[in-house]
């Protein structure tokens, strides 16, 4: 047989038209996505990857909704240049309890994957209040409303802990009885802080993996 | 540290990858050099009874580009990782490309980099070259908090520039400050000072006035500040407690912030560099702020 009867047979067969282009797009799948959601060294956490705390996760949440993730990426490519300026190159099993990933694909703003422990927590407040008053040539968005809003406000945190928990997060029922009284008394910067300094802590230099 | 994928699915990989590249050879082959090419009109459909489409045969120059891709697969897969568990006869990862480059940084300016760790810090403050990368690398650490120039901002981030030193100016110092960081701690003192509060707070601005002896808030001073800032507030470089009897502040001497410093108390962080520096840009730093 010969392509050119393959061909005969294919266009004049709808059904069979069908079913080869299925077959035929779903190869790339079947070898770059198959494999890699079966190799468990990818979804193991680094040795000091952890769950994100109630306040964490609140913190991540707002990062998401105010859109941090358009102008910041959160991952540090294998270069010696991202190396040298931002820290370590970015381990798979640092994003295990990351839903959804936060990877982002634009630098308008540096790369925030290593920022955690980089600055205090008082240069972050004043940095999302007004990025002018410590970077004067900043073209970062003021966040000042961030500093008003209570943290607890944001949405129900125990709820949120809750569904990780189905999706194999290891929170004890102890973290879930605590959310809400985690997140009393702060407002939603400081959420987002603690988010921001646990970022990139889950890997040091000499780690396995 | 190589993540390639092993056991049932590196086979999977493989023999998916080959067959594929087997089955698109042989169409494209048997397309373009099958024997009855010329009779291309047999192998048309025929739509209501004598409906033809009239097929041209493809050009060949696409067949020799198909054929290139094809080559050029081949080869990629036979040097870099793609195979399953096989991974190349360059042995080549993105792991390892980071740390090649590193090896060719070491052996490009090894020596440079001696000269700097030989060199005594007088030398290095001469070196206008090297100062101004003292400087670049001061814009890409430092900046966002002790300002473009290292004059402070923000009403909480030093000035390194001036010659009062809170934890110290000497070389050592410096680089403590720098490698280890520094964790200011002062304490409110709404609770302890009470009604002093506002005594103390005037007789703080007033210390680098001296004659203040039979001011009010001295007594309350004395009791609680004297053991950190000292008898006539000169401050305590082990603590970090800064001066107080000058016109340097870090979070500003008028009345009003003197007064927020001792109702909230201050704690001024200044973080550890010693992992995100190495020893050179370390020493061209102390360099650059003993000056
Ligand atoms: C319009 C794009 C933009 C958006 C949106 C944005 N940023 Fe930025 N960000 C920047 C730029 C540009 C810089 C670099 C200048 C500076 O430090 O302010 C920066 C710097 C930073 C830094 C300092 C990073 C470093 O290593 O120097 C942090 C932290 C940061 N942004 C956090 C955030 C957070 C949190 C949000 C969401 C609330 C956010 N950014 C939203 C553009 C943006
Ligand atoms: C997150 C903000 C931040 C960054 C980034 C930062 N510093 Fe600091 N630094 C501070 C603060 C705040 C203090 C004062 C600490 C205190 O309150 O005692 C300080 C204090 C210092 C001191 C001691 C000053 C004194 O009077 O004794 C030195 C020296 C210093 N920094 C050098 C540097 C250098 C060099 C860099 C860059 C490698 C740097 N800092 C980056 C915030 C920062
Ligand atoms: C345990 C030691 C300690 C004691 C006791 C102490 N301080 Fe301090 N004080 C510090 C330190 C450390 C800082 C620097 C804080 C920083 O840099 O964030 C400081 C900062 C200050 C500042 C801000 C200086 C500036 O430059 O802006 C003032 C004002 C001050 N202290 C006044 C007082 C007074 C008044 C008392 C007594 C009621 C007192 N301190 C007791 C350690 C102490």
């Amino acid at each position: 047989m010969s392509g050119l009867s393959l061909h005969k047979k294919i266009e004049e067969n709808a059904g069979l038209l069908i079913f080869g282009i299925l077959f035929v797009s779903a190869i790339g799948g079947l070898v770059q996505i198959l494999p890699i959601l079966n190799q468990d060294s990818l979804s193991t956490a680094t040795e000091n990857t952890r769950v994100y705390s109630a306040v964490e996760l609140t913190g991540r949440d707002i990062y998401i909704r105010e859109g941090c993730s358009v102008c910041h990426s959160q991952q540090v490519r294998p270069l010696i240049a991202e190396v040298e300026r931002y820290g370590a190159y970015s381990r798979a099993g640092e994003f295990v309890y990351d839903r959804p990933f936060l990877w982002g694909s634009k630098r308008t703003g540096p790369d925030l994957h290593r920022v955690g422990g980089k600055f205090s927590d008082d240069w972050h407040r004043i940095h999302l209040i007004d990025p002018r008053s410590v970077v004067e040539a900043s073209i970062m968005p003021a966040y000042p409303w961030l500093a008003d809003r209570d943290a607890s406000d944001t949405g129900n945190i125990s709820a949120k802990l809750s569904a990780l928990r189905i999706l194999g997060h290891p929170y004890s029922d102890e973290d879930i009885d605590n959310a809400d009284a985690d997140l009393q008394g702060i407002k939603e910067i400081d959420a987002l802080i603690a988010y921001l300094q646990m970022l990139g802590t889950g890997y040091s230099e000499g780690d396995s993996s | 540290m190589a993540d390639l994928p092993s056991g049932f699915w590196s086979g999977w990989i493989i023999v998916l990858t080959l067959v594929s590249l087997a089955g698109v050879a042989w169409l494209s082959i048997s397309i373009y050099f099958s024997k009855d090419a010329e009779t291309q009109a047999d192998h048309e459909p025929v739509w209501d009874t004598d409906l033809k489409e009239g097929n041209n045969a493809p050009p060949m120059w696409w067949f020799w580009m198909l054929f290139a891709a094809m080559i050029f697969s081949l080869i990629y897969l036979m040097f870099f990782p793609g195979l399953g568990s096989y991974s190349g006869l360059l042995n080549w990862s993105q792991g390892s490309r980071v740390a090649d480059s590193y090896a060719n940084y070491e052996a490009t300016f090894a020596d440079s980099r001696q000269v700097i760790s030989d060199a005594s810090l007088e030398e290095l403050q001469n070196d206008l070259d090297l100062m101004a990368t003292a400087e670049r690398i001061f814009t890409r650490e430092c900046s966002p908090c002790h300002g473009p120039d290292g004059r402070g901002q923000a009403a909480m981030f030093p000035n390194l520039h001036d010659i009062d030193w809170q934890w110290g100016g000497t070389p050592e110092q410096i680089e403590q400050s720098i490698r280890q960081g520094r964790n200011a701690i002062m304490i409110s003192w709404q609770q302890m000072l009470g009604n002093d509060l506002d005594a103390v707070t005037e007789y703080v601005s007033l210390l680098s006035e001296g004659n203040n002896q039979s001011h009010a808030g001295k007594a309350g001073y004395d009791q609680n500040c004297v053991v950190c800032h000292g008898p006539t507030g000169d401050g305590n470089q082990l603590l970090g407690a800064p001066r107080l009897n000058d016109d340097t502040w870090l979070y500003g001497g008028d009345i009003d912030s003197i007064r927020m410093s001792l109702t909230n108390g201050r704690f001024g962080v200044m973080p550890a560099f010693d992992q995100r520096l190495d020893d050179v840009q370390i020493k061209l730093l102390v360099a650059l702020l003993a000056r």
